[in-house]
């Protein structure tokens, strides 16, 4: 049985069903609310460990279709212009903002390396360069995250890339110089200062020494 | 003290210096006379892969699909430029790009791998226990090629001794950057990501990373091309190379390795029968002693007799080159009628 989509005012239940808010003092909605929240604790669990299984469910497709997952959102901000930058954080502690950004709004998409499907959704298509967050609307923490996990991605060789050319003409590698070639170990010769080597005392002078000392030694 | 040191051992290595180099010219002498006179006067010099034949014939079958070398890459997009030419002027265009795209497909050497380095310069036992950590001197003077520059290490122990490769690499990378080269290695190196990059037909990609990160001649550049080229010729995708830099290595690996059947059978599929004459021809080069080597320089074969000696000899499908050697001499006696 698919999990139901979550009603709007129900998303601090489902992401943190110990928080007792002020909106479930209401009983009219109690029945439902305690299968729902379990059942959306139960997807994230799910989900946990393959995040890429979640881009072939049908909830997915039901929500988002072919498009990527930020095509329908938009910014709520005064004027033509948006801020340069999108908000720091959509989640803080236990409060989500109104009008969350694409990935927080979403449970059940998770920012992993190997969930190239996502991934690729935030990378021109033409250009290969991300798309700036002004335009997916993505928060500047989810940024980060995405940011990370496209570099681990690419460091893995999941996510192509454009390699700089390497020229190899003019270079010498027969490794005949000494630096890196065989060099014959040097002569053992005669230490450079006489005391180098370990030098046994003189017992007249120590017995001099001892005594003019002798209350200070043990 | 510490430089006083330095010095003496540098100085005893620069008098050295000059011993070595004779000696190195002396040993590398009798190297090149000893096989000649111990083998047979007709045995000849194993051919490099630098030679300037095998690299004329590498080129020929690598091929130089313009298409292919100046194909669209993901980069910043401007908006695109309009030329209006004569017909003359797009000859010489055409002609200083396939310059260009030879210069592009300029193959990148094939090196044994490098002998580690285990030289001690001096051993100092009065400094041992006079900290815990390692001291990394480096020359970084700008004018000279890294493979001269001398990195020496002081160990707690007191042992001075030059650093290792890896230990050289490394270093090198701090002091001089170098483009897209990483400090330590990717992942993709690693066995896991090699199979899931192969899985999606991105041998190329591999191959070009591997040398940016690596130097030709270190045990990872070896392994990891090795590899490629494995399973490029399990899989029989020769084509992915094609009009690659990489073309060159990956027949130098297999002729070496004397397992040219695949390529030569994806040659005649392709309709490339010089291409696969000039490999067989290659093959001979490298192996003199093989069968197909002696039967040849005795019939004097050329051009489609010599795939006819390789189908009978070495092949393991010997059935499918015959077939596809009949049919293009009916082709070709048909055109020619």
């Amino acid at each position: 049985m698919l999990p139901k989509r979550l009603p709007v005012r129900l998303w601090t239940q489902a992401v943190f069903p110990s928080v007792k808010s002020s909106l479930s003092l209401c009983t009219a909605a109690s029945p439902e609310i305690p299968s729902d929240a379990a059942e959306a604790v139960e997807a994230l669990a799910r989900y946990k460990d393959r995040p890429w299984d979640y881009l072939e469910s049908e909830e997915y497709i039901e929500r988002y279709g072919t498009s990527p997952v930020w095509s329908d959102y938009r910014r709520n901000h005064k004027g033509g212009i948006p801020p340069q930058k999108t908000r720091k954080t959509c989640i803080r502690g236990d409060k989500i903002c109104g009008n969350p950004c694409p990935i927080c709004r979403d449970t059940n998409i998770i920012i992993h390396y190997q969930n190239v499907k996502l991934l690729q959704q935030f990378i021109s298509p033409y250009t290969g360069i991300l798309y700036d967050p002004t335009r997916t609307g993505v928060c500047q923490k989810q940024q980060k995250q995405l940011n990370q996990a496209i570099g681990a991605a690419r460091d893995h060789g999941l996510l192509p890339f454009q390699v700089p050319h390497v020229d190899f003409s003019g270079e010498d590698y027969s490794n005949s110089h000494d630096a890196v070639g065989s060099t014959p170990p040097p002569p053992t010769m005669t230490p450079w200062y006489w005391w180098y080597h370990t030098i046994q005392p003189d017992e007249t002078e120590v017995a001099k020494v001892k005594k003019t000392y002798k209350a200070y030694l043990k | 003290m510490a430089a006083r040191c330095l010095f003496r051992s540098y100085s005893r290595v620069k008098n050295v210096d000059q011993n070595t180099r004779i000696l190195v010219r002396c040993s590398r002498r009798m190297l090149c006379s000893v096989p000649s006179d111990s083998s047979s006067p007709d045995a000849h010099v194993k051919p490099q892969f630098m030679d300037a034949e095998v690299q004329d014939i590498l080129t020929r079958i690598a091929g130089l699909d313009l298409e292919k070398v100046f194909r669209p890459i993901k980069q910043e997009l401007k908006p695109p430029t309009y030329k209006l030419m004569t017909d003359a002027q797009l000859e010489e265009a055409i002609q200083s790009a396939r310059e260009q795209a030879q210069r592009l497909l300029k193959m990148p050497p094939v090196l044994p791998e490098r002998k580690p380095i285990n030289d001690v310069l001096s051993e100092d036992k009065i400094l041992e226990g006079m900290d815990t950590a390692k001291y990394v001197f480096t020359d970084i003077t700008f004018n000279i090629p890294h493979r001269e520059r001398f990195i020496v290490i002081r160990e707690p122990t007191g042992t001075l001794r030059k650093a290792s490769w890896e230990e050289r690499d490394r270093i090198l990378q701090v002091y001089f950057p170098k483009g897209a080269r990483r400090l330590t290695a990717p992942p993709v190196f690693q066995e896991e990501s090699l199979k899931v990059v192969f899985g999606q037909d991105r041998h190329e990609d591999v191959l070009d990373l591997c040398q940016v990160q690596f130097e030709p001649d270190s045990s990872e550049y070896i392994r990891v091309h090795a590899a490629t080229y494995e399973d490029l010729e399990k899989m029989g995708k020769y084509d992915l190379l094609r009009s690659t830099r990489h073309f060159g290595g990956l027949v130098w690996y297999l002729v070496n390795a004397r397992r040219v059947d695949g390529l030569i059978i994806d040659m005649l599929q392709e309709d490339l029968l010089q291409d696969a004459v000039s490999l067989v021809g290659l093959f001979n080069k490298v192996h003199p002693n093989s069968e197909i080597a002696q039967e040849a320089s005795s019939q004097q074969a050329s051009g489609l007799d010599l795939l006819k000696i390789y189908a009978k000899r070495e092949s393991q499908r010997a059935g499918y080159i015959e077939l596809a050697l009949q049919a293009y001499e009916q082709t070709s006696a048909e055109s020619s009628v």
